[in-house]
């Protein structure tokens, strides 16, 4: 080792003898002193002279041997202690389940970070605040627009496992159909919001009021309001027959009903309003299915012909044909409906569907005398 | 001698916390209890707990104090204030280091406290003579070292005296915390890493402190080894 080397070596390593002699070295550092006090004089005399100092120091009496060689001032500060303990207040017990303790004392030991941090949170609840605020207090008044979050399509095994967590009507301005929101909580909460010319929307809502045991009365007739205006639709038409035949709430049957009032032109209505006479158990909604029968054979229909009364001759129109047999249908289904009428007249069990029947055949009946 | 008054504590209190916990009921029990099940016991309310955990630790937290502070009032206070402060916090400490570090930074933050208001009463830094020797008469502190080893040869005996003063007085050069560190290293055994523990800072900044309070000893120290 060339001089130049070795007192570079007597730098690095006669500031670790001191934590040499009190083995507070690693093992590298250990290499390199045992290493270099094999041909370093003078670093071996400074570990001899830190050896010899700690040897000194080691033999002298210690302050606590000469101040309480007899551990009499042990004694005397246990006495001591608890004579202190009994007189201050009982520690709190130790919280079983400290609330964000690791964040807290984080964030005590960190306040830089943590005021960076709060700044940034608020910050961030401020701006979605802001923006959920401007959502919520804004409708949506463009009728097309169709806005549907987060997927377009809803699967039929996400309508089964969806419940509804609200819904919302918004009267369309200006041309356009009524806007609906809903808010779904199926796997993914979601919403929905679009008029009703939106197929998941549509979907959705349809869905709601087939499914009567599941969702809120409320949000029922609510869906079947927005269905209303759709009734031309067969889907729709669909949805509204489902309801008014098998919903166990007897005002959402109503609604239904009601939903159908243009359509009774359709053999389906027709089959259920007669059904509905004869089997739901609701006075209300047979006085309702009265009500739309003989309105339905009063009214004219959608070609602008009125639907026959039995005894009536058929409308003339320009195809002679179809309309003498549209009309021999129609007026079959008169007279099923007359006879169903008077059947109510004597034998349907309450008093005010026996009253309405008996004065829809007297309406009837006046207007085949015209 | 008056008898340690921890013991008429233990009577007491054995009563009132045998419902919570009956082994802990006798002392013998107590010392065979590990030490997280004291700790425990002892953050649940048992004050028979606390006090095991006291007699494991305060012996060598009484050495530290009086090696420290070289008055026995000034330890007894130590001893006091960190023992209660002990007391008053233990429902605090969550096991993320061993119960013997938590108690010795608080230990060693008292003692700092102390030796830091010495300092600034530079009155106060005289080390305490022994009470018996004033009772014979003898005010020389030099002189009050003879009957404590009294087989030492006359020459030896000497220098140790010399040795000790010129220690005392260079233990007065250190700052607090190397005071501390030397204290805690030298006579305590304590591992750098430990002492670090202890005083809430790194190893490296211990090792700093140790390096120079050596060399301010040696150098006070010179001439005499």
């Amino acid at each position: 080792m060339s001089p130049a080397d070795s007192q570079q070596s007597c730098r690095q390593v006669a500031p670790l003898l001191v934590f040499y002699a009190y083995g507070e070295t690693d093992e590298k550092e250990v290499a390199l002193i045992e290493q270099h006090l094999t041909v370093c004089a003078a670093c071996s005399a400074q570990l001899a002279e830190e050896k010899k100092f700690h040897a000194l120091l080691t033999l002298q009496p210690q302050e606590a041997d000469r101040l309480d060689g007899s551990g009499l001032l042990l004694s005397q500060c246990r006495s001591e202690l608890a004579e202190n303990l009994d007189d201050i207040v009982r520690p709190p017990v130790l919280e079983k389940t400290p609330v964000f303790s690791a964040f807290r004392r984080w964030m005590a030991l960190r306040p830089v970070w943590s005021g960076a941090a709060l700044v940034f949170v608020g910050v961030l609840a401020g701006v979605q605040a802001t923006q959920w605020y401007a959502a919520r207090g804004t409708a949506n008044t463009l009728g097309l627009e169709v806005n549907v979050r987060p997927a377009p399509h809803i699967s039929d095994d996400q309508l089964s496992k969806m419940a509804v967590a609200g819904i919302n009507f918004m009267p369309a301005t200006g041309s356009g159909t009524q806007n609906v929101r809903v808010q779904l909580n199926a796997e993914q909460p979601m919403e929905l919001s679009g008029s009703m010319a939106d197929p998941d929307v549509k979907r959705v809502v349809m869905y709601m009021v087939k499914n009567g045991d599941r969702f809120d009365p409320g949000t029922r007739l609510d869906c079947l309001e927005a269905l209303k205006e759709e009734a031309k639709d067969s889907e729709v038409r669909d949805a509204l027959l489902a309801a008014a035949r098998k919903d166990p709430n007897p005002a959402v049957r109503l609604k239904a009903l009601e939903a159908l009032r243009d359509s009774t032109s359709d053999d389906a209505v027709r089959e259920l309003l007669m059904d509905t006479l004869k089997h739901d158990t609701n006075p209300g909604v047979r006085v309702e299915a009265v009500n739309l029968l003989v309105g339905s054979l009063e009214k004219p229909d959608a070609s602008g012909e009125g639907m026959p009364v039995a005894g009536m001759p058929p409308i003339p129109g320009s195809d002679a044909v179809s309309a003498t047999a549209a009309a021999e249908a129609q007026g079959a289904s008169s007279s099923t409906v007359i006879r169903e009428l008077e059947v109510l007249q004597h034998h349907d069990p309450s008093r005010y569907v026996r009253l309405r029947s008996a004065a829809a055949l007297r309406q009837l009946n006046a207007r085949s005398d015209r | 001698m008056p008898l340690p008054r921890l013991a008429f504590a233990l009577a007491d209190e054995s009563g009132q916390s045998g419902s919570s916990n009956a082994a802990l009921a006798t002392g013998t029990t107590l010392n065979q209890l590990e030490e997280r099940t004291l700790v425990q016991e002892a953050q649940a309310g048992n004050r028979l707990a606390f006090e095991e955990l006291v007699r494991r630790y305060d012996r060598d937290v009484l050495r530290l104090a009086l090696n420290l502070m070289k008055r026995t009032e000034d330890a007894r206070d130590v001893y006091q204030e960190a023992f209660l402060k002990v007391y008053r916090n233990l429902h605090r400490f969550r096991f993320e280091c061993s119960f013997y570090t938590w108690l010795y930074r608080i230990v060693t933050n008292v003692c700092l406290d102390h030796l830091r208001r010495r300092q600034a009463r530079p009155e106060d830094q005289a080390p305490e003579a022994h009470p018996a020797h004033y009772e014979e008469g003898i005010t020389d502190f030099f002189e009050r070292q003879k009957e404590q080893r009294p087989s030492a040869d006359p020459e030896r005996h000497l220098i140790g005296q010399e040795i000790q003063k010129r220690l005392a007085s260079a233990m007065e050069c250190l700052s607090p915390r190397e005071r501390v560190v030397f204290e805690m290293k030298h006579y305590q055994g304590l591992k750098l890493r430990a002492i670090g523990d202890a005083l809430g800072t790194s190893e490296e900044t211990v090792k700093n402190s140790l390096f120079r309070a050596t060399r301010k000893l040696r150098s006070q120290l010179g001439e005499l080894r």
